[in-house]
């Protein structure tokens, strides 16, 4: 039985209206992008992962492990230096690509008006996602907006297909000698990015290399019999000039597109423009709808059911927002008589988005200008549904005959609230003597270091949980049981911050909160930058007699080794400036929160997302971060390892590490985490696995004390030592390393764990180490 | 066979799933309609609702199917099912799951109950009800229950093949290996074969399941400025209790030294310590049990108690809630 009478014919195999040939796939706008850049082949990509764009590098990845393509893939310590590998290999004559979203974008965005005010293209795809404060990782395009004076040409992509398509072009089109520019190719995120669709790609990748051609970069790092200075210092007079010469580049662009859309055409049988319309024929239509991204098929659906009741009603939606369209734009309106732009972002009060006041800008000098409302919608990541947008079509329909509209700017999908309902207190605040119950003592020692007494696991029990179950970590999470223990060495109130991470966004999600205690969130890589500012709020607050002098506070910082990757530059800061914290280090090894990216704390040869493993890639690339060591050499007065394998000395380094907060400084904490999901193991073995790590030596157990190293159990002292091997053969994520053909990378990680462990060593026996 | 409407009034036939993350519900969606669009010729798309989900949190797949020669216009969730497939009893408790469901449509439920009693659990007004022990297939043939569902949802609907969905299981999964496939494929088949029907009537003059509207109670007139959280710790109102797996601790007060290693070791926070008097008489923190509501099964107390006070059992075989320890606050 077939669901659909007149069924079209075998489509599954090849589509022929272009004259190349092309294959039928059902994927995602992340994994079309993924296999464009397969087919584009560039050099280099240099990324960060960052939802919802990671899976374009994830895919990419595995693509590379199966020996598809021959993209150099280079993982940056955080955007900002993501985008710089992407312009030091565009300087150096490559051919480059990106992916980022939001907060990465922003991150970066200092970055992209060097890219293209010394004319190198490349193309980044922006995965549209939300920037704010409350962090969201869901679509609107209030990243997006940031670029629009960057000077990049920015396409827009609809769906998945577009997404393939738009990657191919856009290489072609910022390479023409005559534009030079690099190009964003945008697309919303999770609607499009990771919503699946029908897509057809070209059969033969030589099409779409033979199209693009080779990279010609006229002037490049890599040619010292014709040197050059790239980028000078530039002030007036001349960097106006260089503007001058951008805004060439840009209307030169705004001639070639439609040349570009139509070889493109030829190729594929995908017609582009500017700006797509519905009708096409746009002469009988009165009142338009301007929409962008993905809801334009859903908006044109409800157009198309208004227009078969004889409304004459249209929709607009942009193919290319830079360089803006406005001839195609004032003629496609010229005759309307209302409009409805939707913006998917707000610039607060200014009577809508940015594309309103874009889209009034370019009918300014029309004869005739059509009364326009603007809506914003669908921030972060709300649908706008069929019921919506057949809602906005008739509000265009509704003001045709007007002279005035009554409420020019509105948002769709925003809630009042219930004004009844009132915020209760889920449970009573912590009180200090509850929280100071006294059954840990830390005494100085006459060398200096300290000494604590009194860890017994079952008495400490009574200590208040400072966080509350009902948080949404994976089962037999490493991080909680991590953290539940070494809050039960810390008396008092606590204020923490996380950094963003799994165990921020398993615990904070609206409205909901797991932490009793008081807690902040700021970004991924300004954790501890952020938490020195409250840290030293809090002692100028109390030297200026503002705050009880009783008030005791004890402030830790919890990140993942994520964040201390691209927050290494901000962390170091505040260690340096030796400000009263703790920063703690939940090192799961991986980006988590995101879907296991490899993080510079993943040891060399083992698989994550973004070191798969196959036949032309074993892993990991590169060796693994020691973070403890880095913080040692900043002469902080305490750092230490711990695993939850080990609570007494886990509770105890806490203990410790509440004193020096207190007197001395800053303390950083490396806390080895189990992620059962992506370390692919029971859910149930966090502590074995925390003990192999330990007893191989991968993960001492010490401490450092004023710059003197103690470690604290020695496997071959207590005759616990086993191989690197039997750690990495008990994983999911490791296992390949056991296998034959594999035997000289792990001898490699097995020296370079040796290697350190006997460094460690020789620290421990020598103090001036 | 089921009788069905067999496009809504945009045209297309829609699956939603009802899972947890973990379960696989994305790969299902995606092998279905890979099913459909590659080897049906028909047009599809899928799609989860997205977001940080772990393991363990509710999650939504989506099946949107057209006709082969037009795009699919409707990107947004599937709101009005046909098809209703729900992959976990306890869903019911935490999110409106049948919400929506077309006039007289198929509801799949992973259960042991019958379709009467699915029906009376599930409040559904009527319509066609089958019950699959998928936890039973999924342990014996060592699948995940995704393609357990696949199989269901391909009987029922009554058109797509089950030769494409085979063709997409064994393209989707090949990466595991041929005996992966195999395992999945007769567990797919097994599904075909082994649910209980029946069909209710549905209730003349009611249409679908009324769509749940969440009206938030918090929004721009008294949310607290910037997103703070004014009542932090609420998330002892929720209950994970859907993340188990089948499997949970349960402690035997008899052997227990109330060492407090348990504690340490949870990640849930579900033991409640308090102070008392053991059974020498001797004043201390004594174990008073396991608070289910938030225990996710993972066993990682099993693991490190010293004195095997705590064991690993089915979770069929306890009333949960006789055995909890409701913990205070």
């Amino acid at each position: 039985m077939n669901l659909f009478p007149g069924k079209v014919k075998n489509m599954a195999l090849t589509k022929t209206k272009g004259k190349c040939e092309q294959t039928v796939y059902l994927e995602s706008g992340n994994e079309m992008a993924a296999l464009a850049l397969k087919h584009v082949n560039p050099h280099i990509m240099g990324y960060y992962p960052i939802t919802p764009s990671t899976q374009v590098a994830e895919t990419l990845d595995a693509f590379k492990a199966a020996g598809e393509h021959d993209v150099q893939m280079i993982p940056g310590d955080g955007e900002h230096g993501a985008a710089g590998i992407c312009y030091g290999a565009t300087v150096g004559a490559a051919r480059v690509a990106n992916t980022t979203s939001a907060n990465g974008l922003l991150y970066s965005l200092e970055q992209l008006p060097v890219q293209s005010g010394t004319r190198y293209p490349m193309v980044l795809n922006l995965v549209n996602r939300s920037v704010s404060g409350p962090l969201s990782i869901k679509c609107d395009h209030s990243d997006l907006m940031f670029t629009l004076n960057t000077g990049w040409l920015i396409l827009i992509a609809e769906g998945p297909q577009e997404v393939y398509d738009f990657n191919i072009i856009a290489f072609k089109l910022g390479e023409l000698e005559d534009v030079r520019l690099p190009v964003i190719v945008s697309f919303d995120g999770f609607f499009t990015s990771h919503q699946k669709r029908r897509v057809y790609y070209f059969s033969n990748v030589d099409d779409v290399r033979s199209w693009i051609g080779d990279v010609k970069t006229p002037i490049h790092a890599l040619d010292p019999e014709h040197p050059a200075t790239i980028g000078p210092y530039m002030n007036e007079p001349d960097l106006i000039n260089n503007k001058k010469q951008m805004s060439m580049a840009f209307d030169n662009a705004y001639h070639r597109v439609p040349e570009v859309f139509k070889e493109f055409a030829e190729m594929s049988g995908r017609k582009y423009d500017f700006l797509k319309t519905y009708p096409e024929d746009f002469s009988d239509v009165e009142a338009a709808v301007w929409v962008m991204g993905s809801p334009s098929e859903t908006m044109i659906f409800a157009a198309k059911k208004a227009r078969e009741e004889g409304k004459k009603v249209g929709v607009v939606i942009p193919k290319v927002l830079r360089p803006w369209p406005v001839n195609e734009i004032r003629e496609t309106f010229k005759n309307i008589k209302s409009l409805v732009v939707t913006d998917r972002q707000d610039s607060f009060n200014f009577m809508g988005g940015n594309m309103t006041t874009e889209i009034k800008s370019a009918i300014f000098e029309n004869e005739n200008r059509p009364l326009v409302q603007s809506r914003v919608y669908g921030i972060g990541g709300k649908d706008l549904s069929l019921d919506e947008c057949k809602e906005i079509v008739e509000l265009a329909l509704s003001t045709t005959q007007k002279k005035t509209v009554d409420v020019p700017y509105d948002y769709i999908g925003a809630e009042p609230g219930d004004l009844e309902y009132k915020i209760e207190p889920a449970v009573e605040p912590l009180k200090e003597e509850d929280l100071k119950p006294g059954i840990i003592k830390v005494e100085q020692k006459e060398d200096g270091t300290l000494d604590v007494k009194g860890v017994n696991l079952r008495k400490l029990t009574e200590m208040p949980n400072r966080i509350m179950p009902g948080h949404g970590a994976c089962p037999g999470c490493g991080i909680f049981s991590t953290l539940n223990q070494f809050l039960k060495g810390i008396e008092g109130h606590v204020v923490v911050l996380f950094a963003t991470g799994c165990a921020m966004v398993v615990s904070t999600g609206y409205p909901q909160s797991a932490h009793r205690s008081t807690y902040i969130h700021n970004l991924f890589q300004n954790g501890a930058a952020t938490l020195s500012g409250v840290v030293e709020a809090y002692h100028e607050k109390m030297r200026r007699g503002e705050l009880d002098p009783n008030l005791d506070l004890t402030f830790v910082m919890v990140a993942g080794d994520g964040s201390n990757d691209i927050g290494q530059g901000p962390t170091i800061g505040a260690a340096i400036r030796n400000h009263n914290m703790i920063v703690l280090e939940y090192d799961n090894e991986g980006y988590m929160n995101t879907g296991n990216q490899l993080s510079f704390a993943v040891p060399k040869g083992f698989s994550s997302s973004t070191s798969h493993v196959g036949p032309a890639q074993v892993g990991k690339q590169f060796g693994h971060k020691d973070n403890a060591q880095i913080f040692s050499a900043c002469n902080i007065p305490y750092v230490f390892t711990a695993t939850e394998a080990n609570p007494i000395d886990l509770i105890k380094k806490a203990a410790k590490a509440q004193w020096y907060a207190k007197n001395d400084g800053f303390v950083f904490g490396k806390l080895l985490s189990t992620c059962t999901l992506n370390w692919r193991v029971p859910f149930n073995e966090a502590k074995e696995l925390m003990q192999k790590a330990v007893d191989c030596n991968f993960f001492p157990l010490y401490e450092v004390e004023h710059g003197i190293t103690t470690i604290n159990y020695d496997p071959e002292a207590r005759k616990k030592k086993i191989s690197v091997k039997d750690w990495v053969g008990s994983m999911g994520r490791s296992r390949h390393l056991v296998k034959p053909e594999n035997e000289a990378i792990l001898n490699e990680l097995t020296n370079e764990v040796d290697r350190r462990w006997h460094c460690l060593k020789a620290k421990a026996e020598n103090p001036l180490l | 066979m089921s009788a069905l409407p067999i496009k809504n009034e945009n045209g297309y036939f829609e699956i939603r799933m009802e899972a947890i993350g973990g379960m696989g519900a994305n790969l299902a969606g995606k092998m279905l309609a890979e099913a459909a669009v590659i080897h049906m010729d028909l047009n599809g798309t899928t799609f989860s609702s997205y977001g940080s989900e772990k393991t363990g949190t509710p999650l939504k797949a989506f099946v949107r199917l057209g006709p082969g020669d037009e795009e699919i216009a409707i990107g947004g969730p599937v709101v009005n099912p046909h098809i209703l497939v729900i992959f976990h009893t306890i869903l019911r408790d935490i999110l409106p799951v049948t919400s929506g469901l077309i006039k007289d449509g198929i509801v799949i439920v992973n259960s042991t109950m019958t379709p009467a009693e699915a029906k009376e659990f599930f409040d559904l007004p009527g319509g066609h009800i089958y019950v699959l022990d998928c936890d039973k297939i999924v342990i014996e043939e060592k699948v995940k229950i995704n393609t357990v569902m696949m199989g269901a949802i391909t009987k029922v609907s009554n058109f797509i093949e089950p030769d494409a969905v085979r063709k997409a299981i064994t393209k989707g999964l090949g990466k595991f290996g041929d005996k992966i496939v195999q395992a999945n494929i007769k567990a797919f088949e097994r599904a075909m074969n082994e649910m209980q029907y029946e069909h209710f009537d549905w209730p003349e003059g009611m249409d679908e399941i009324p769509i749940a509207k969440v009206t938030q109670k918090i929004g721009y007139m008294n949310a607290p400025l910037g997103g703070a959280i004014l009542n932090p710790g609420n998330t002892i109102d929720r209950d994970v209790s859907g993340s188990r797996a089948g499997w949970i601790p349960v402690w035997h007060e008899d052997k227990f030294t109330h060492c407090g290693i348990c504690e340490t070791a949870c990640p849930d926070l579900c033991f409640t310590f308090e102070k008392g008097v053991d059974k020498n008489g001797k004043e201390g923190m004594m174990n008073r049990g396991i608070d289910y509501q938030y225990c996710k099964g993972c066993l990682k107390c099993v693991s490190v108690c010293p004195v095997d006070a705590l064991t690993k059992e089915k979770e069929a075989d306890f009333d949960v809630d006789k055995i909890r320890r409701a913990k205070t606050f």
